[in-house]
């Protein structure tokens, strides 16, 4: 039953939804708001379901001290005391909410996002070799599309942004689109065999 | 041959410091590189520029503070444009932790233009179920998000007195740093509704977009810093606004930053020639 059960309601949903995306009939119609509304109340609870996840989780770390366990404590106590805060002192502009989010997590996440610059070239210079053809097209390549991307390119050359632009609109958008149609048929074929129950991962791993 | 080889053993240290300077010193003397507008960027721009005057503009705020640097700069000259026209603006996001860089814009830009909350613009927040928060606002905005992100009925304020549906938004912008973001919006919004997306990303995944432009389903694209700085530039010739550019002071760092990293590519695979002719 503990099994069955859900993937009973999963067959169920699953070929329900996919008959409803192509019918636009006022009961499908209907039945979509229906879904909606559920899907929002099921979101809400997946919500505390991850709270109480993450608590348990880092709780057990710290209980055991296990690892790098100071990192867990950080999360719990940024997680506890930034709901509390938001809690009883709301989330408004003038909110110890929002101090905290201007002041600690906008430079944090701009500084983990400035610091990729300087990886990002160490990276390059170490990797970055023309060991064989197809590394030295890919070399020039990106030279191409790194000085169209910038007005010093277009200071060397104006053809350079409009070579930059063909390389992103021809040979790049080819080899997306052939990327993005193996995905979406993977997507296809995962989400079917999870409707016809094949795929069980989803049910817990022990299952 | 030595010195050839030894290109390639530049300190660490050496590289940052000189990322640092290259970085820095455009800051404090900017040497006002002038690009040229993209035609994506056009794109994107004559989309919004072309709106009837009170038209709905939706903007996702699908980013967090580590995008900011590249999509904040392009969601403020969104927001200027807007307003210039005289758009009603709705932001949202798809993002929890964008909400206060979507807020910090709003209160930025509407005073520029003396926009009042509620009439001119309003800011619905983040909510919890992505898929049904799209497909909500395909059926009703006002069942979606029944109260704005400071807990008012969105029906109490003259912008969303009546409610609204994607047929009533003739265009939206996502500004994304990932999933969720533009793919969410094409995958639930523009192809189920038929709405037209608009999508401002950062430089490194601009070239994921391009399918998605060439397909129609994406109606113009804000790839970056550089973009970011084109808009300003339209806006400004335009007279749309005289406000700071902070994309276009960046952009020298940015151009000499790809040098950098060109030239340090460069030295690297010199040095590696000059090992491999050796052996």
């Amino acid at each position: 039953m503990a099994r069955s059960l859900p993937l009973s309601l999963c067959f169920i949903m699953g070929i329900l939804m996919v008959i409803q995306f192509f019918i636009p009939h006022p009961i499908s119609q209907s039945f979509l708001d229906i879904i909606i509304k559920w899907v929002r109340i099921i979101m809400a609870f997946a919500l505390a379901i991850g709270v109480r996840s993450i608590t348990f989780r880092h709780y057990e770390r710290i209980k055991r001290q296990k690892g790098e366990w100071g990192f867990s404590l950080v999360t719990l106590i940024a997680l506890f005391a930034c709901a509390f805060i938001g809690l009883f002192g709301g989330v408004g502009p003038q909110s110890y909410h929002r101090l905290i989010y201007n002041h600690v997590m906008v430079p944090l996440g701009a500084t983990m996002f400035s610091i990729l610059a300087f990886y990002m070239a160490s990276a390059a210079y170490r990797a970055f070799r023309a060991r064989t053809k197809e590394a030295t097209l890919l070399l020039i390549a990106a030279f191409i599309v790194m000085l169209g991307m910038v007005p010093i390119g277009t200071a060397i050359s104006p053809r350079l942004s409009d070579l930059a632009e063909w390389l992103l609109s021809v040979p790049n958008m080819a080899a997306k689109r052939g990327i993005l149609f193996g995905v979406a048929l993977g997507g296809i074929a995962t989400a079917l065999k999870i409707i016809l129950g094949i795929e069980r991962g989803w049910l817990g791993g022990k299952r | 041959m030595k010195m050839l080889e030894g290109l390639g053993k530049i300190d660490r240290r050496i590289i940052f410091l000189a990322m640092t300077i290259a970085v820095i010193f455009p800051l404090l003397r900017p040497l006002y590189l002038v690009g040229r507008v993209g035609r994506r960027t056009e794109e994107l721009y004559k989309a919004i520029d072309r709106l009837p005057e009170r038209s709905f503009l939706l903007i996702s705020i699908d980013f967090d503070p580590s995008s900011m640097p590249e999509l904040y700069p392009m969601y403020l000259s969104i927001l200027r444009h807007a307003f210039a026209k005289n758009l009603r603006v709705i932001v949202m996001g798809l993002w929890l932790t964008g909400t206060g860089l979507a807020e910090e814009g709003l209160r930025t830009c509407a005073p520029e233009y003396h926009k009042i909350y509620g009439e001119d613009y309003i800011f619905l927040g983040w909510k919890a179920g992505i898929t049904a928060v799209m497909f909500g606002l395909g059926r009703s905005l006002k069942e979606t998000y029944p109260t704005d992100y400071y807990g008012k009925p969105v029906d109490s304020y003259p912008i969303l007195k009546e409610d609204i549906t994607y047929r009533d938004i003739p265009f939206m912008v996502s500004l994304s740093a990932g999933v969720p973001g533009y793919e969410t919006w094409i995958a639930y919004a523009q192809t189920r509704f038929g709405i037209k997306v608009g999508a401002g990303v950062t430089a490194v995944s601009a070239a994921d977009a391009y399918p998605y432009l060439q397909s129609g389903q994406l109606t113009g694209l804000l790839g970056g810093l550089k973009s970011a700085a084109e808009y300003e530039y339209l806006n400004e010739k335009a007279g749309y606004a005289k406000a700071e550019k902070p994309a276009s002071q960046l952009m020298d760092s940015q151009s000499l930053a790809h040098l950098l990293i060109m030239i340090l590519v460069i030295l690297g695979n010199i040095s590696y020639f000059a090992v491999r002719r050796k052996r």
